[in-house]
């Protein structure tokens, strides 16, 4: 069941949380979309450290902002995203509670 | 339109007062528009009135020196985090914090974005050499754990810089280690060494020796030890200082010969007060952000503010992509 969103804008589904987070990761990263899976451990695989995983935050603050009032991710909840998956899962469980 | 400067009216150990005074100083002698972020009730009464060329833009929140840097993701009307959407939004070419250093690299990384091809951003210290030119060190503690690819980016950066900064066609550059044989350091050094080796103006391994030396134009390292030789500079500055005035002051005779010698040493000694040299640039934010001592004084926000509008006009964020882009 995707999650209910903003006005006029269809619902947000896993599948466009893991594109959006790909994209964005990618892009901060400067590495390739390919090689970010739904596994990959963002320490890890992708030697993303804390200050990327804030940029990461932050656009999606932006871009999910635009589309869910008040979508924000705590700081305090970065610690428990080891995986690609678990950022998905934090973002569809945030917006299905409309946090 | 003249150059704007949008200054963190908040950010330092004598704000608000002393960083409106060097802002207004800075209006009034270097011909640029300044954008004096802060809160009003603060700055308000700062302001006298007709000042020209400085402005007031309101924020309502301050990033204190102790909070961590991610702080500037829960202030958001903060004056260091609006100062940098005020660039980021073309409302200022620049902008100028005394304030809490992470936090200022945090707001600058957050808002103006990096450049491609800089993974890190890095502070370019001016480091006085007697005689000459300053020195550039890079990084003066912007990204403490680093790979060995992000220093050399820094060395990149560093160069280019110091081809705007001391106009020179070819810097020397030189990585910061305990001995000057290619083999020598840790682990990070070992692993930079050899992708630096084709950086034009290269010279291999410096010591801590050659700060305030006319030995190397640039000295890269990461910024966890390049924020510790910064400190350690400063303090060996302030202590020599000392020794040489107190041995001044000692007896009467030396007492009466300081009169004739005081001003001379006086007015050298000015040459490696960092107020004079205003602030440090971040190097590889997508927008020109000048980051002062936190202990700034009005001198020393107008120097800061007086850095920012010569990289305006140099073009730096510009040279920095293209240096950082030719160089892989």
């Amino acid at each position: 069941m995707p999650a209910e969103t903003h006005v006029e804008r269809s619902p947000i589904g896993p599948d466009d949380v893991f594109r959006m987070i790909r994209e964005r990761l990618a892009e901060i990263l400067e590495i390739e979309e390919d090689r970010i899976t739904l596994d990959s451990d963002f320490a890890t695989d992708l030697d993303a450290d804390s200050l990327a995983l804030i940029e990461l935050v932050e656009a999606l603050e932006e871009e999910l902002g635009e589309r869910t009032v008040g979508f924000s991710i705590d700081d305090e909840d970065l610690g428990d995203l080891h995986t690609v998956r678990d950022a998905v899962d934090y973002v569809m469980h945030r917006l299905s509670t409309g946090t | 339109m003249p150059i704007t400067i949008a200054v963190d009216a908040m950010g330092g150990d004598n704000a608000p007062g002393e960083i409106v005074a060097g802002a207004i100083e800075a209006a009034d002698e270097l011909g640029v528009r300044v954008l004096l972020v802060g809160l009003e009730p603060a700055i308000g009464p700062l302001l006298p009135a007709g000042a020209s060329g400085v402005e007031l833009v309101l924020a309502t929140e301050v990033v204190a020196m102790h909070d961590p840097p991610a702080s500037v993701r829960t202030k958001k009307d903060s004056s260091i985090v609006i100062a940098a959407e005020l660039v980021r939004d073309g409302k200022a070419d620049a902008m100028a914090s005394a304030g809490n250093t992470g936090a200022a690299m945090a707001a600058a990384l957050l808002r103006m974005g990096r450049i491609k091809g800089a993974a890190r951003p890095a502070i370019a210290v001016p480091i006085p050499v007697p005689g000459r030119a300053p020195q550039i060190l890079v990084d003066g503690g912007a990204t403490v754990d680093c790979t060995a690819e992000w220093v050399r980016q820094f060395a990149v950066m560093g160069r280019e810089y110091a081809r705007i900064h001391q106009g020179l066609d070819e810097p020397r550059v030189g990585l910061l280690s305990n001995g000057e044989e290619a083999g020598k350091g840790d682990d990070l050094r070992k692993a930079v060494y050899p992708l630096l080796e084709s950086l034009p103006g290269f010279i291999g391994n410096v010591e801590g020796r050659d700060f305030m030396h006319d030995t190397v134009d640039v000295i890269v390292t990461d910024g966890f030890t390049g924020n510790i030789a910064l400190k350690t500079v400063e303090g060996a500055i302030r202590g020599t200082a000392t020794l040489v005035f107190d041995t001044l002051m000692s007896t009467p005779e030396l007492r009466a010969a300081s009169e004739a010698v005081m001003p001379a040493l006086f007015e050298a000694a000015d040459t490696l007060n960092p107020d004079s040299e205003g602030g440090c640039v971040l190097l590889g934010v997508d927008g020109i952000c000048v980051i002062a001592h936190g202990s700034s004084n009005a001198r020393a926000m107008k120097n800061s503010v007086r850095r920012a509008k010569e990289c305006v006009e140099a073009g730096v964020v510009e040279r920095m992509k293209g240096a950082v882009a030719d160089a892989g």
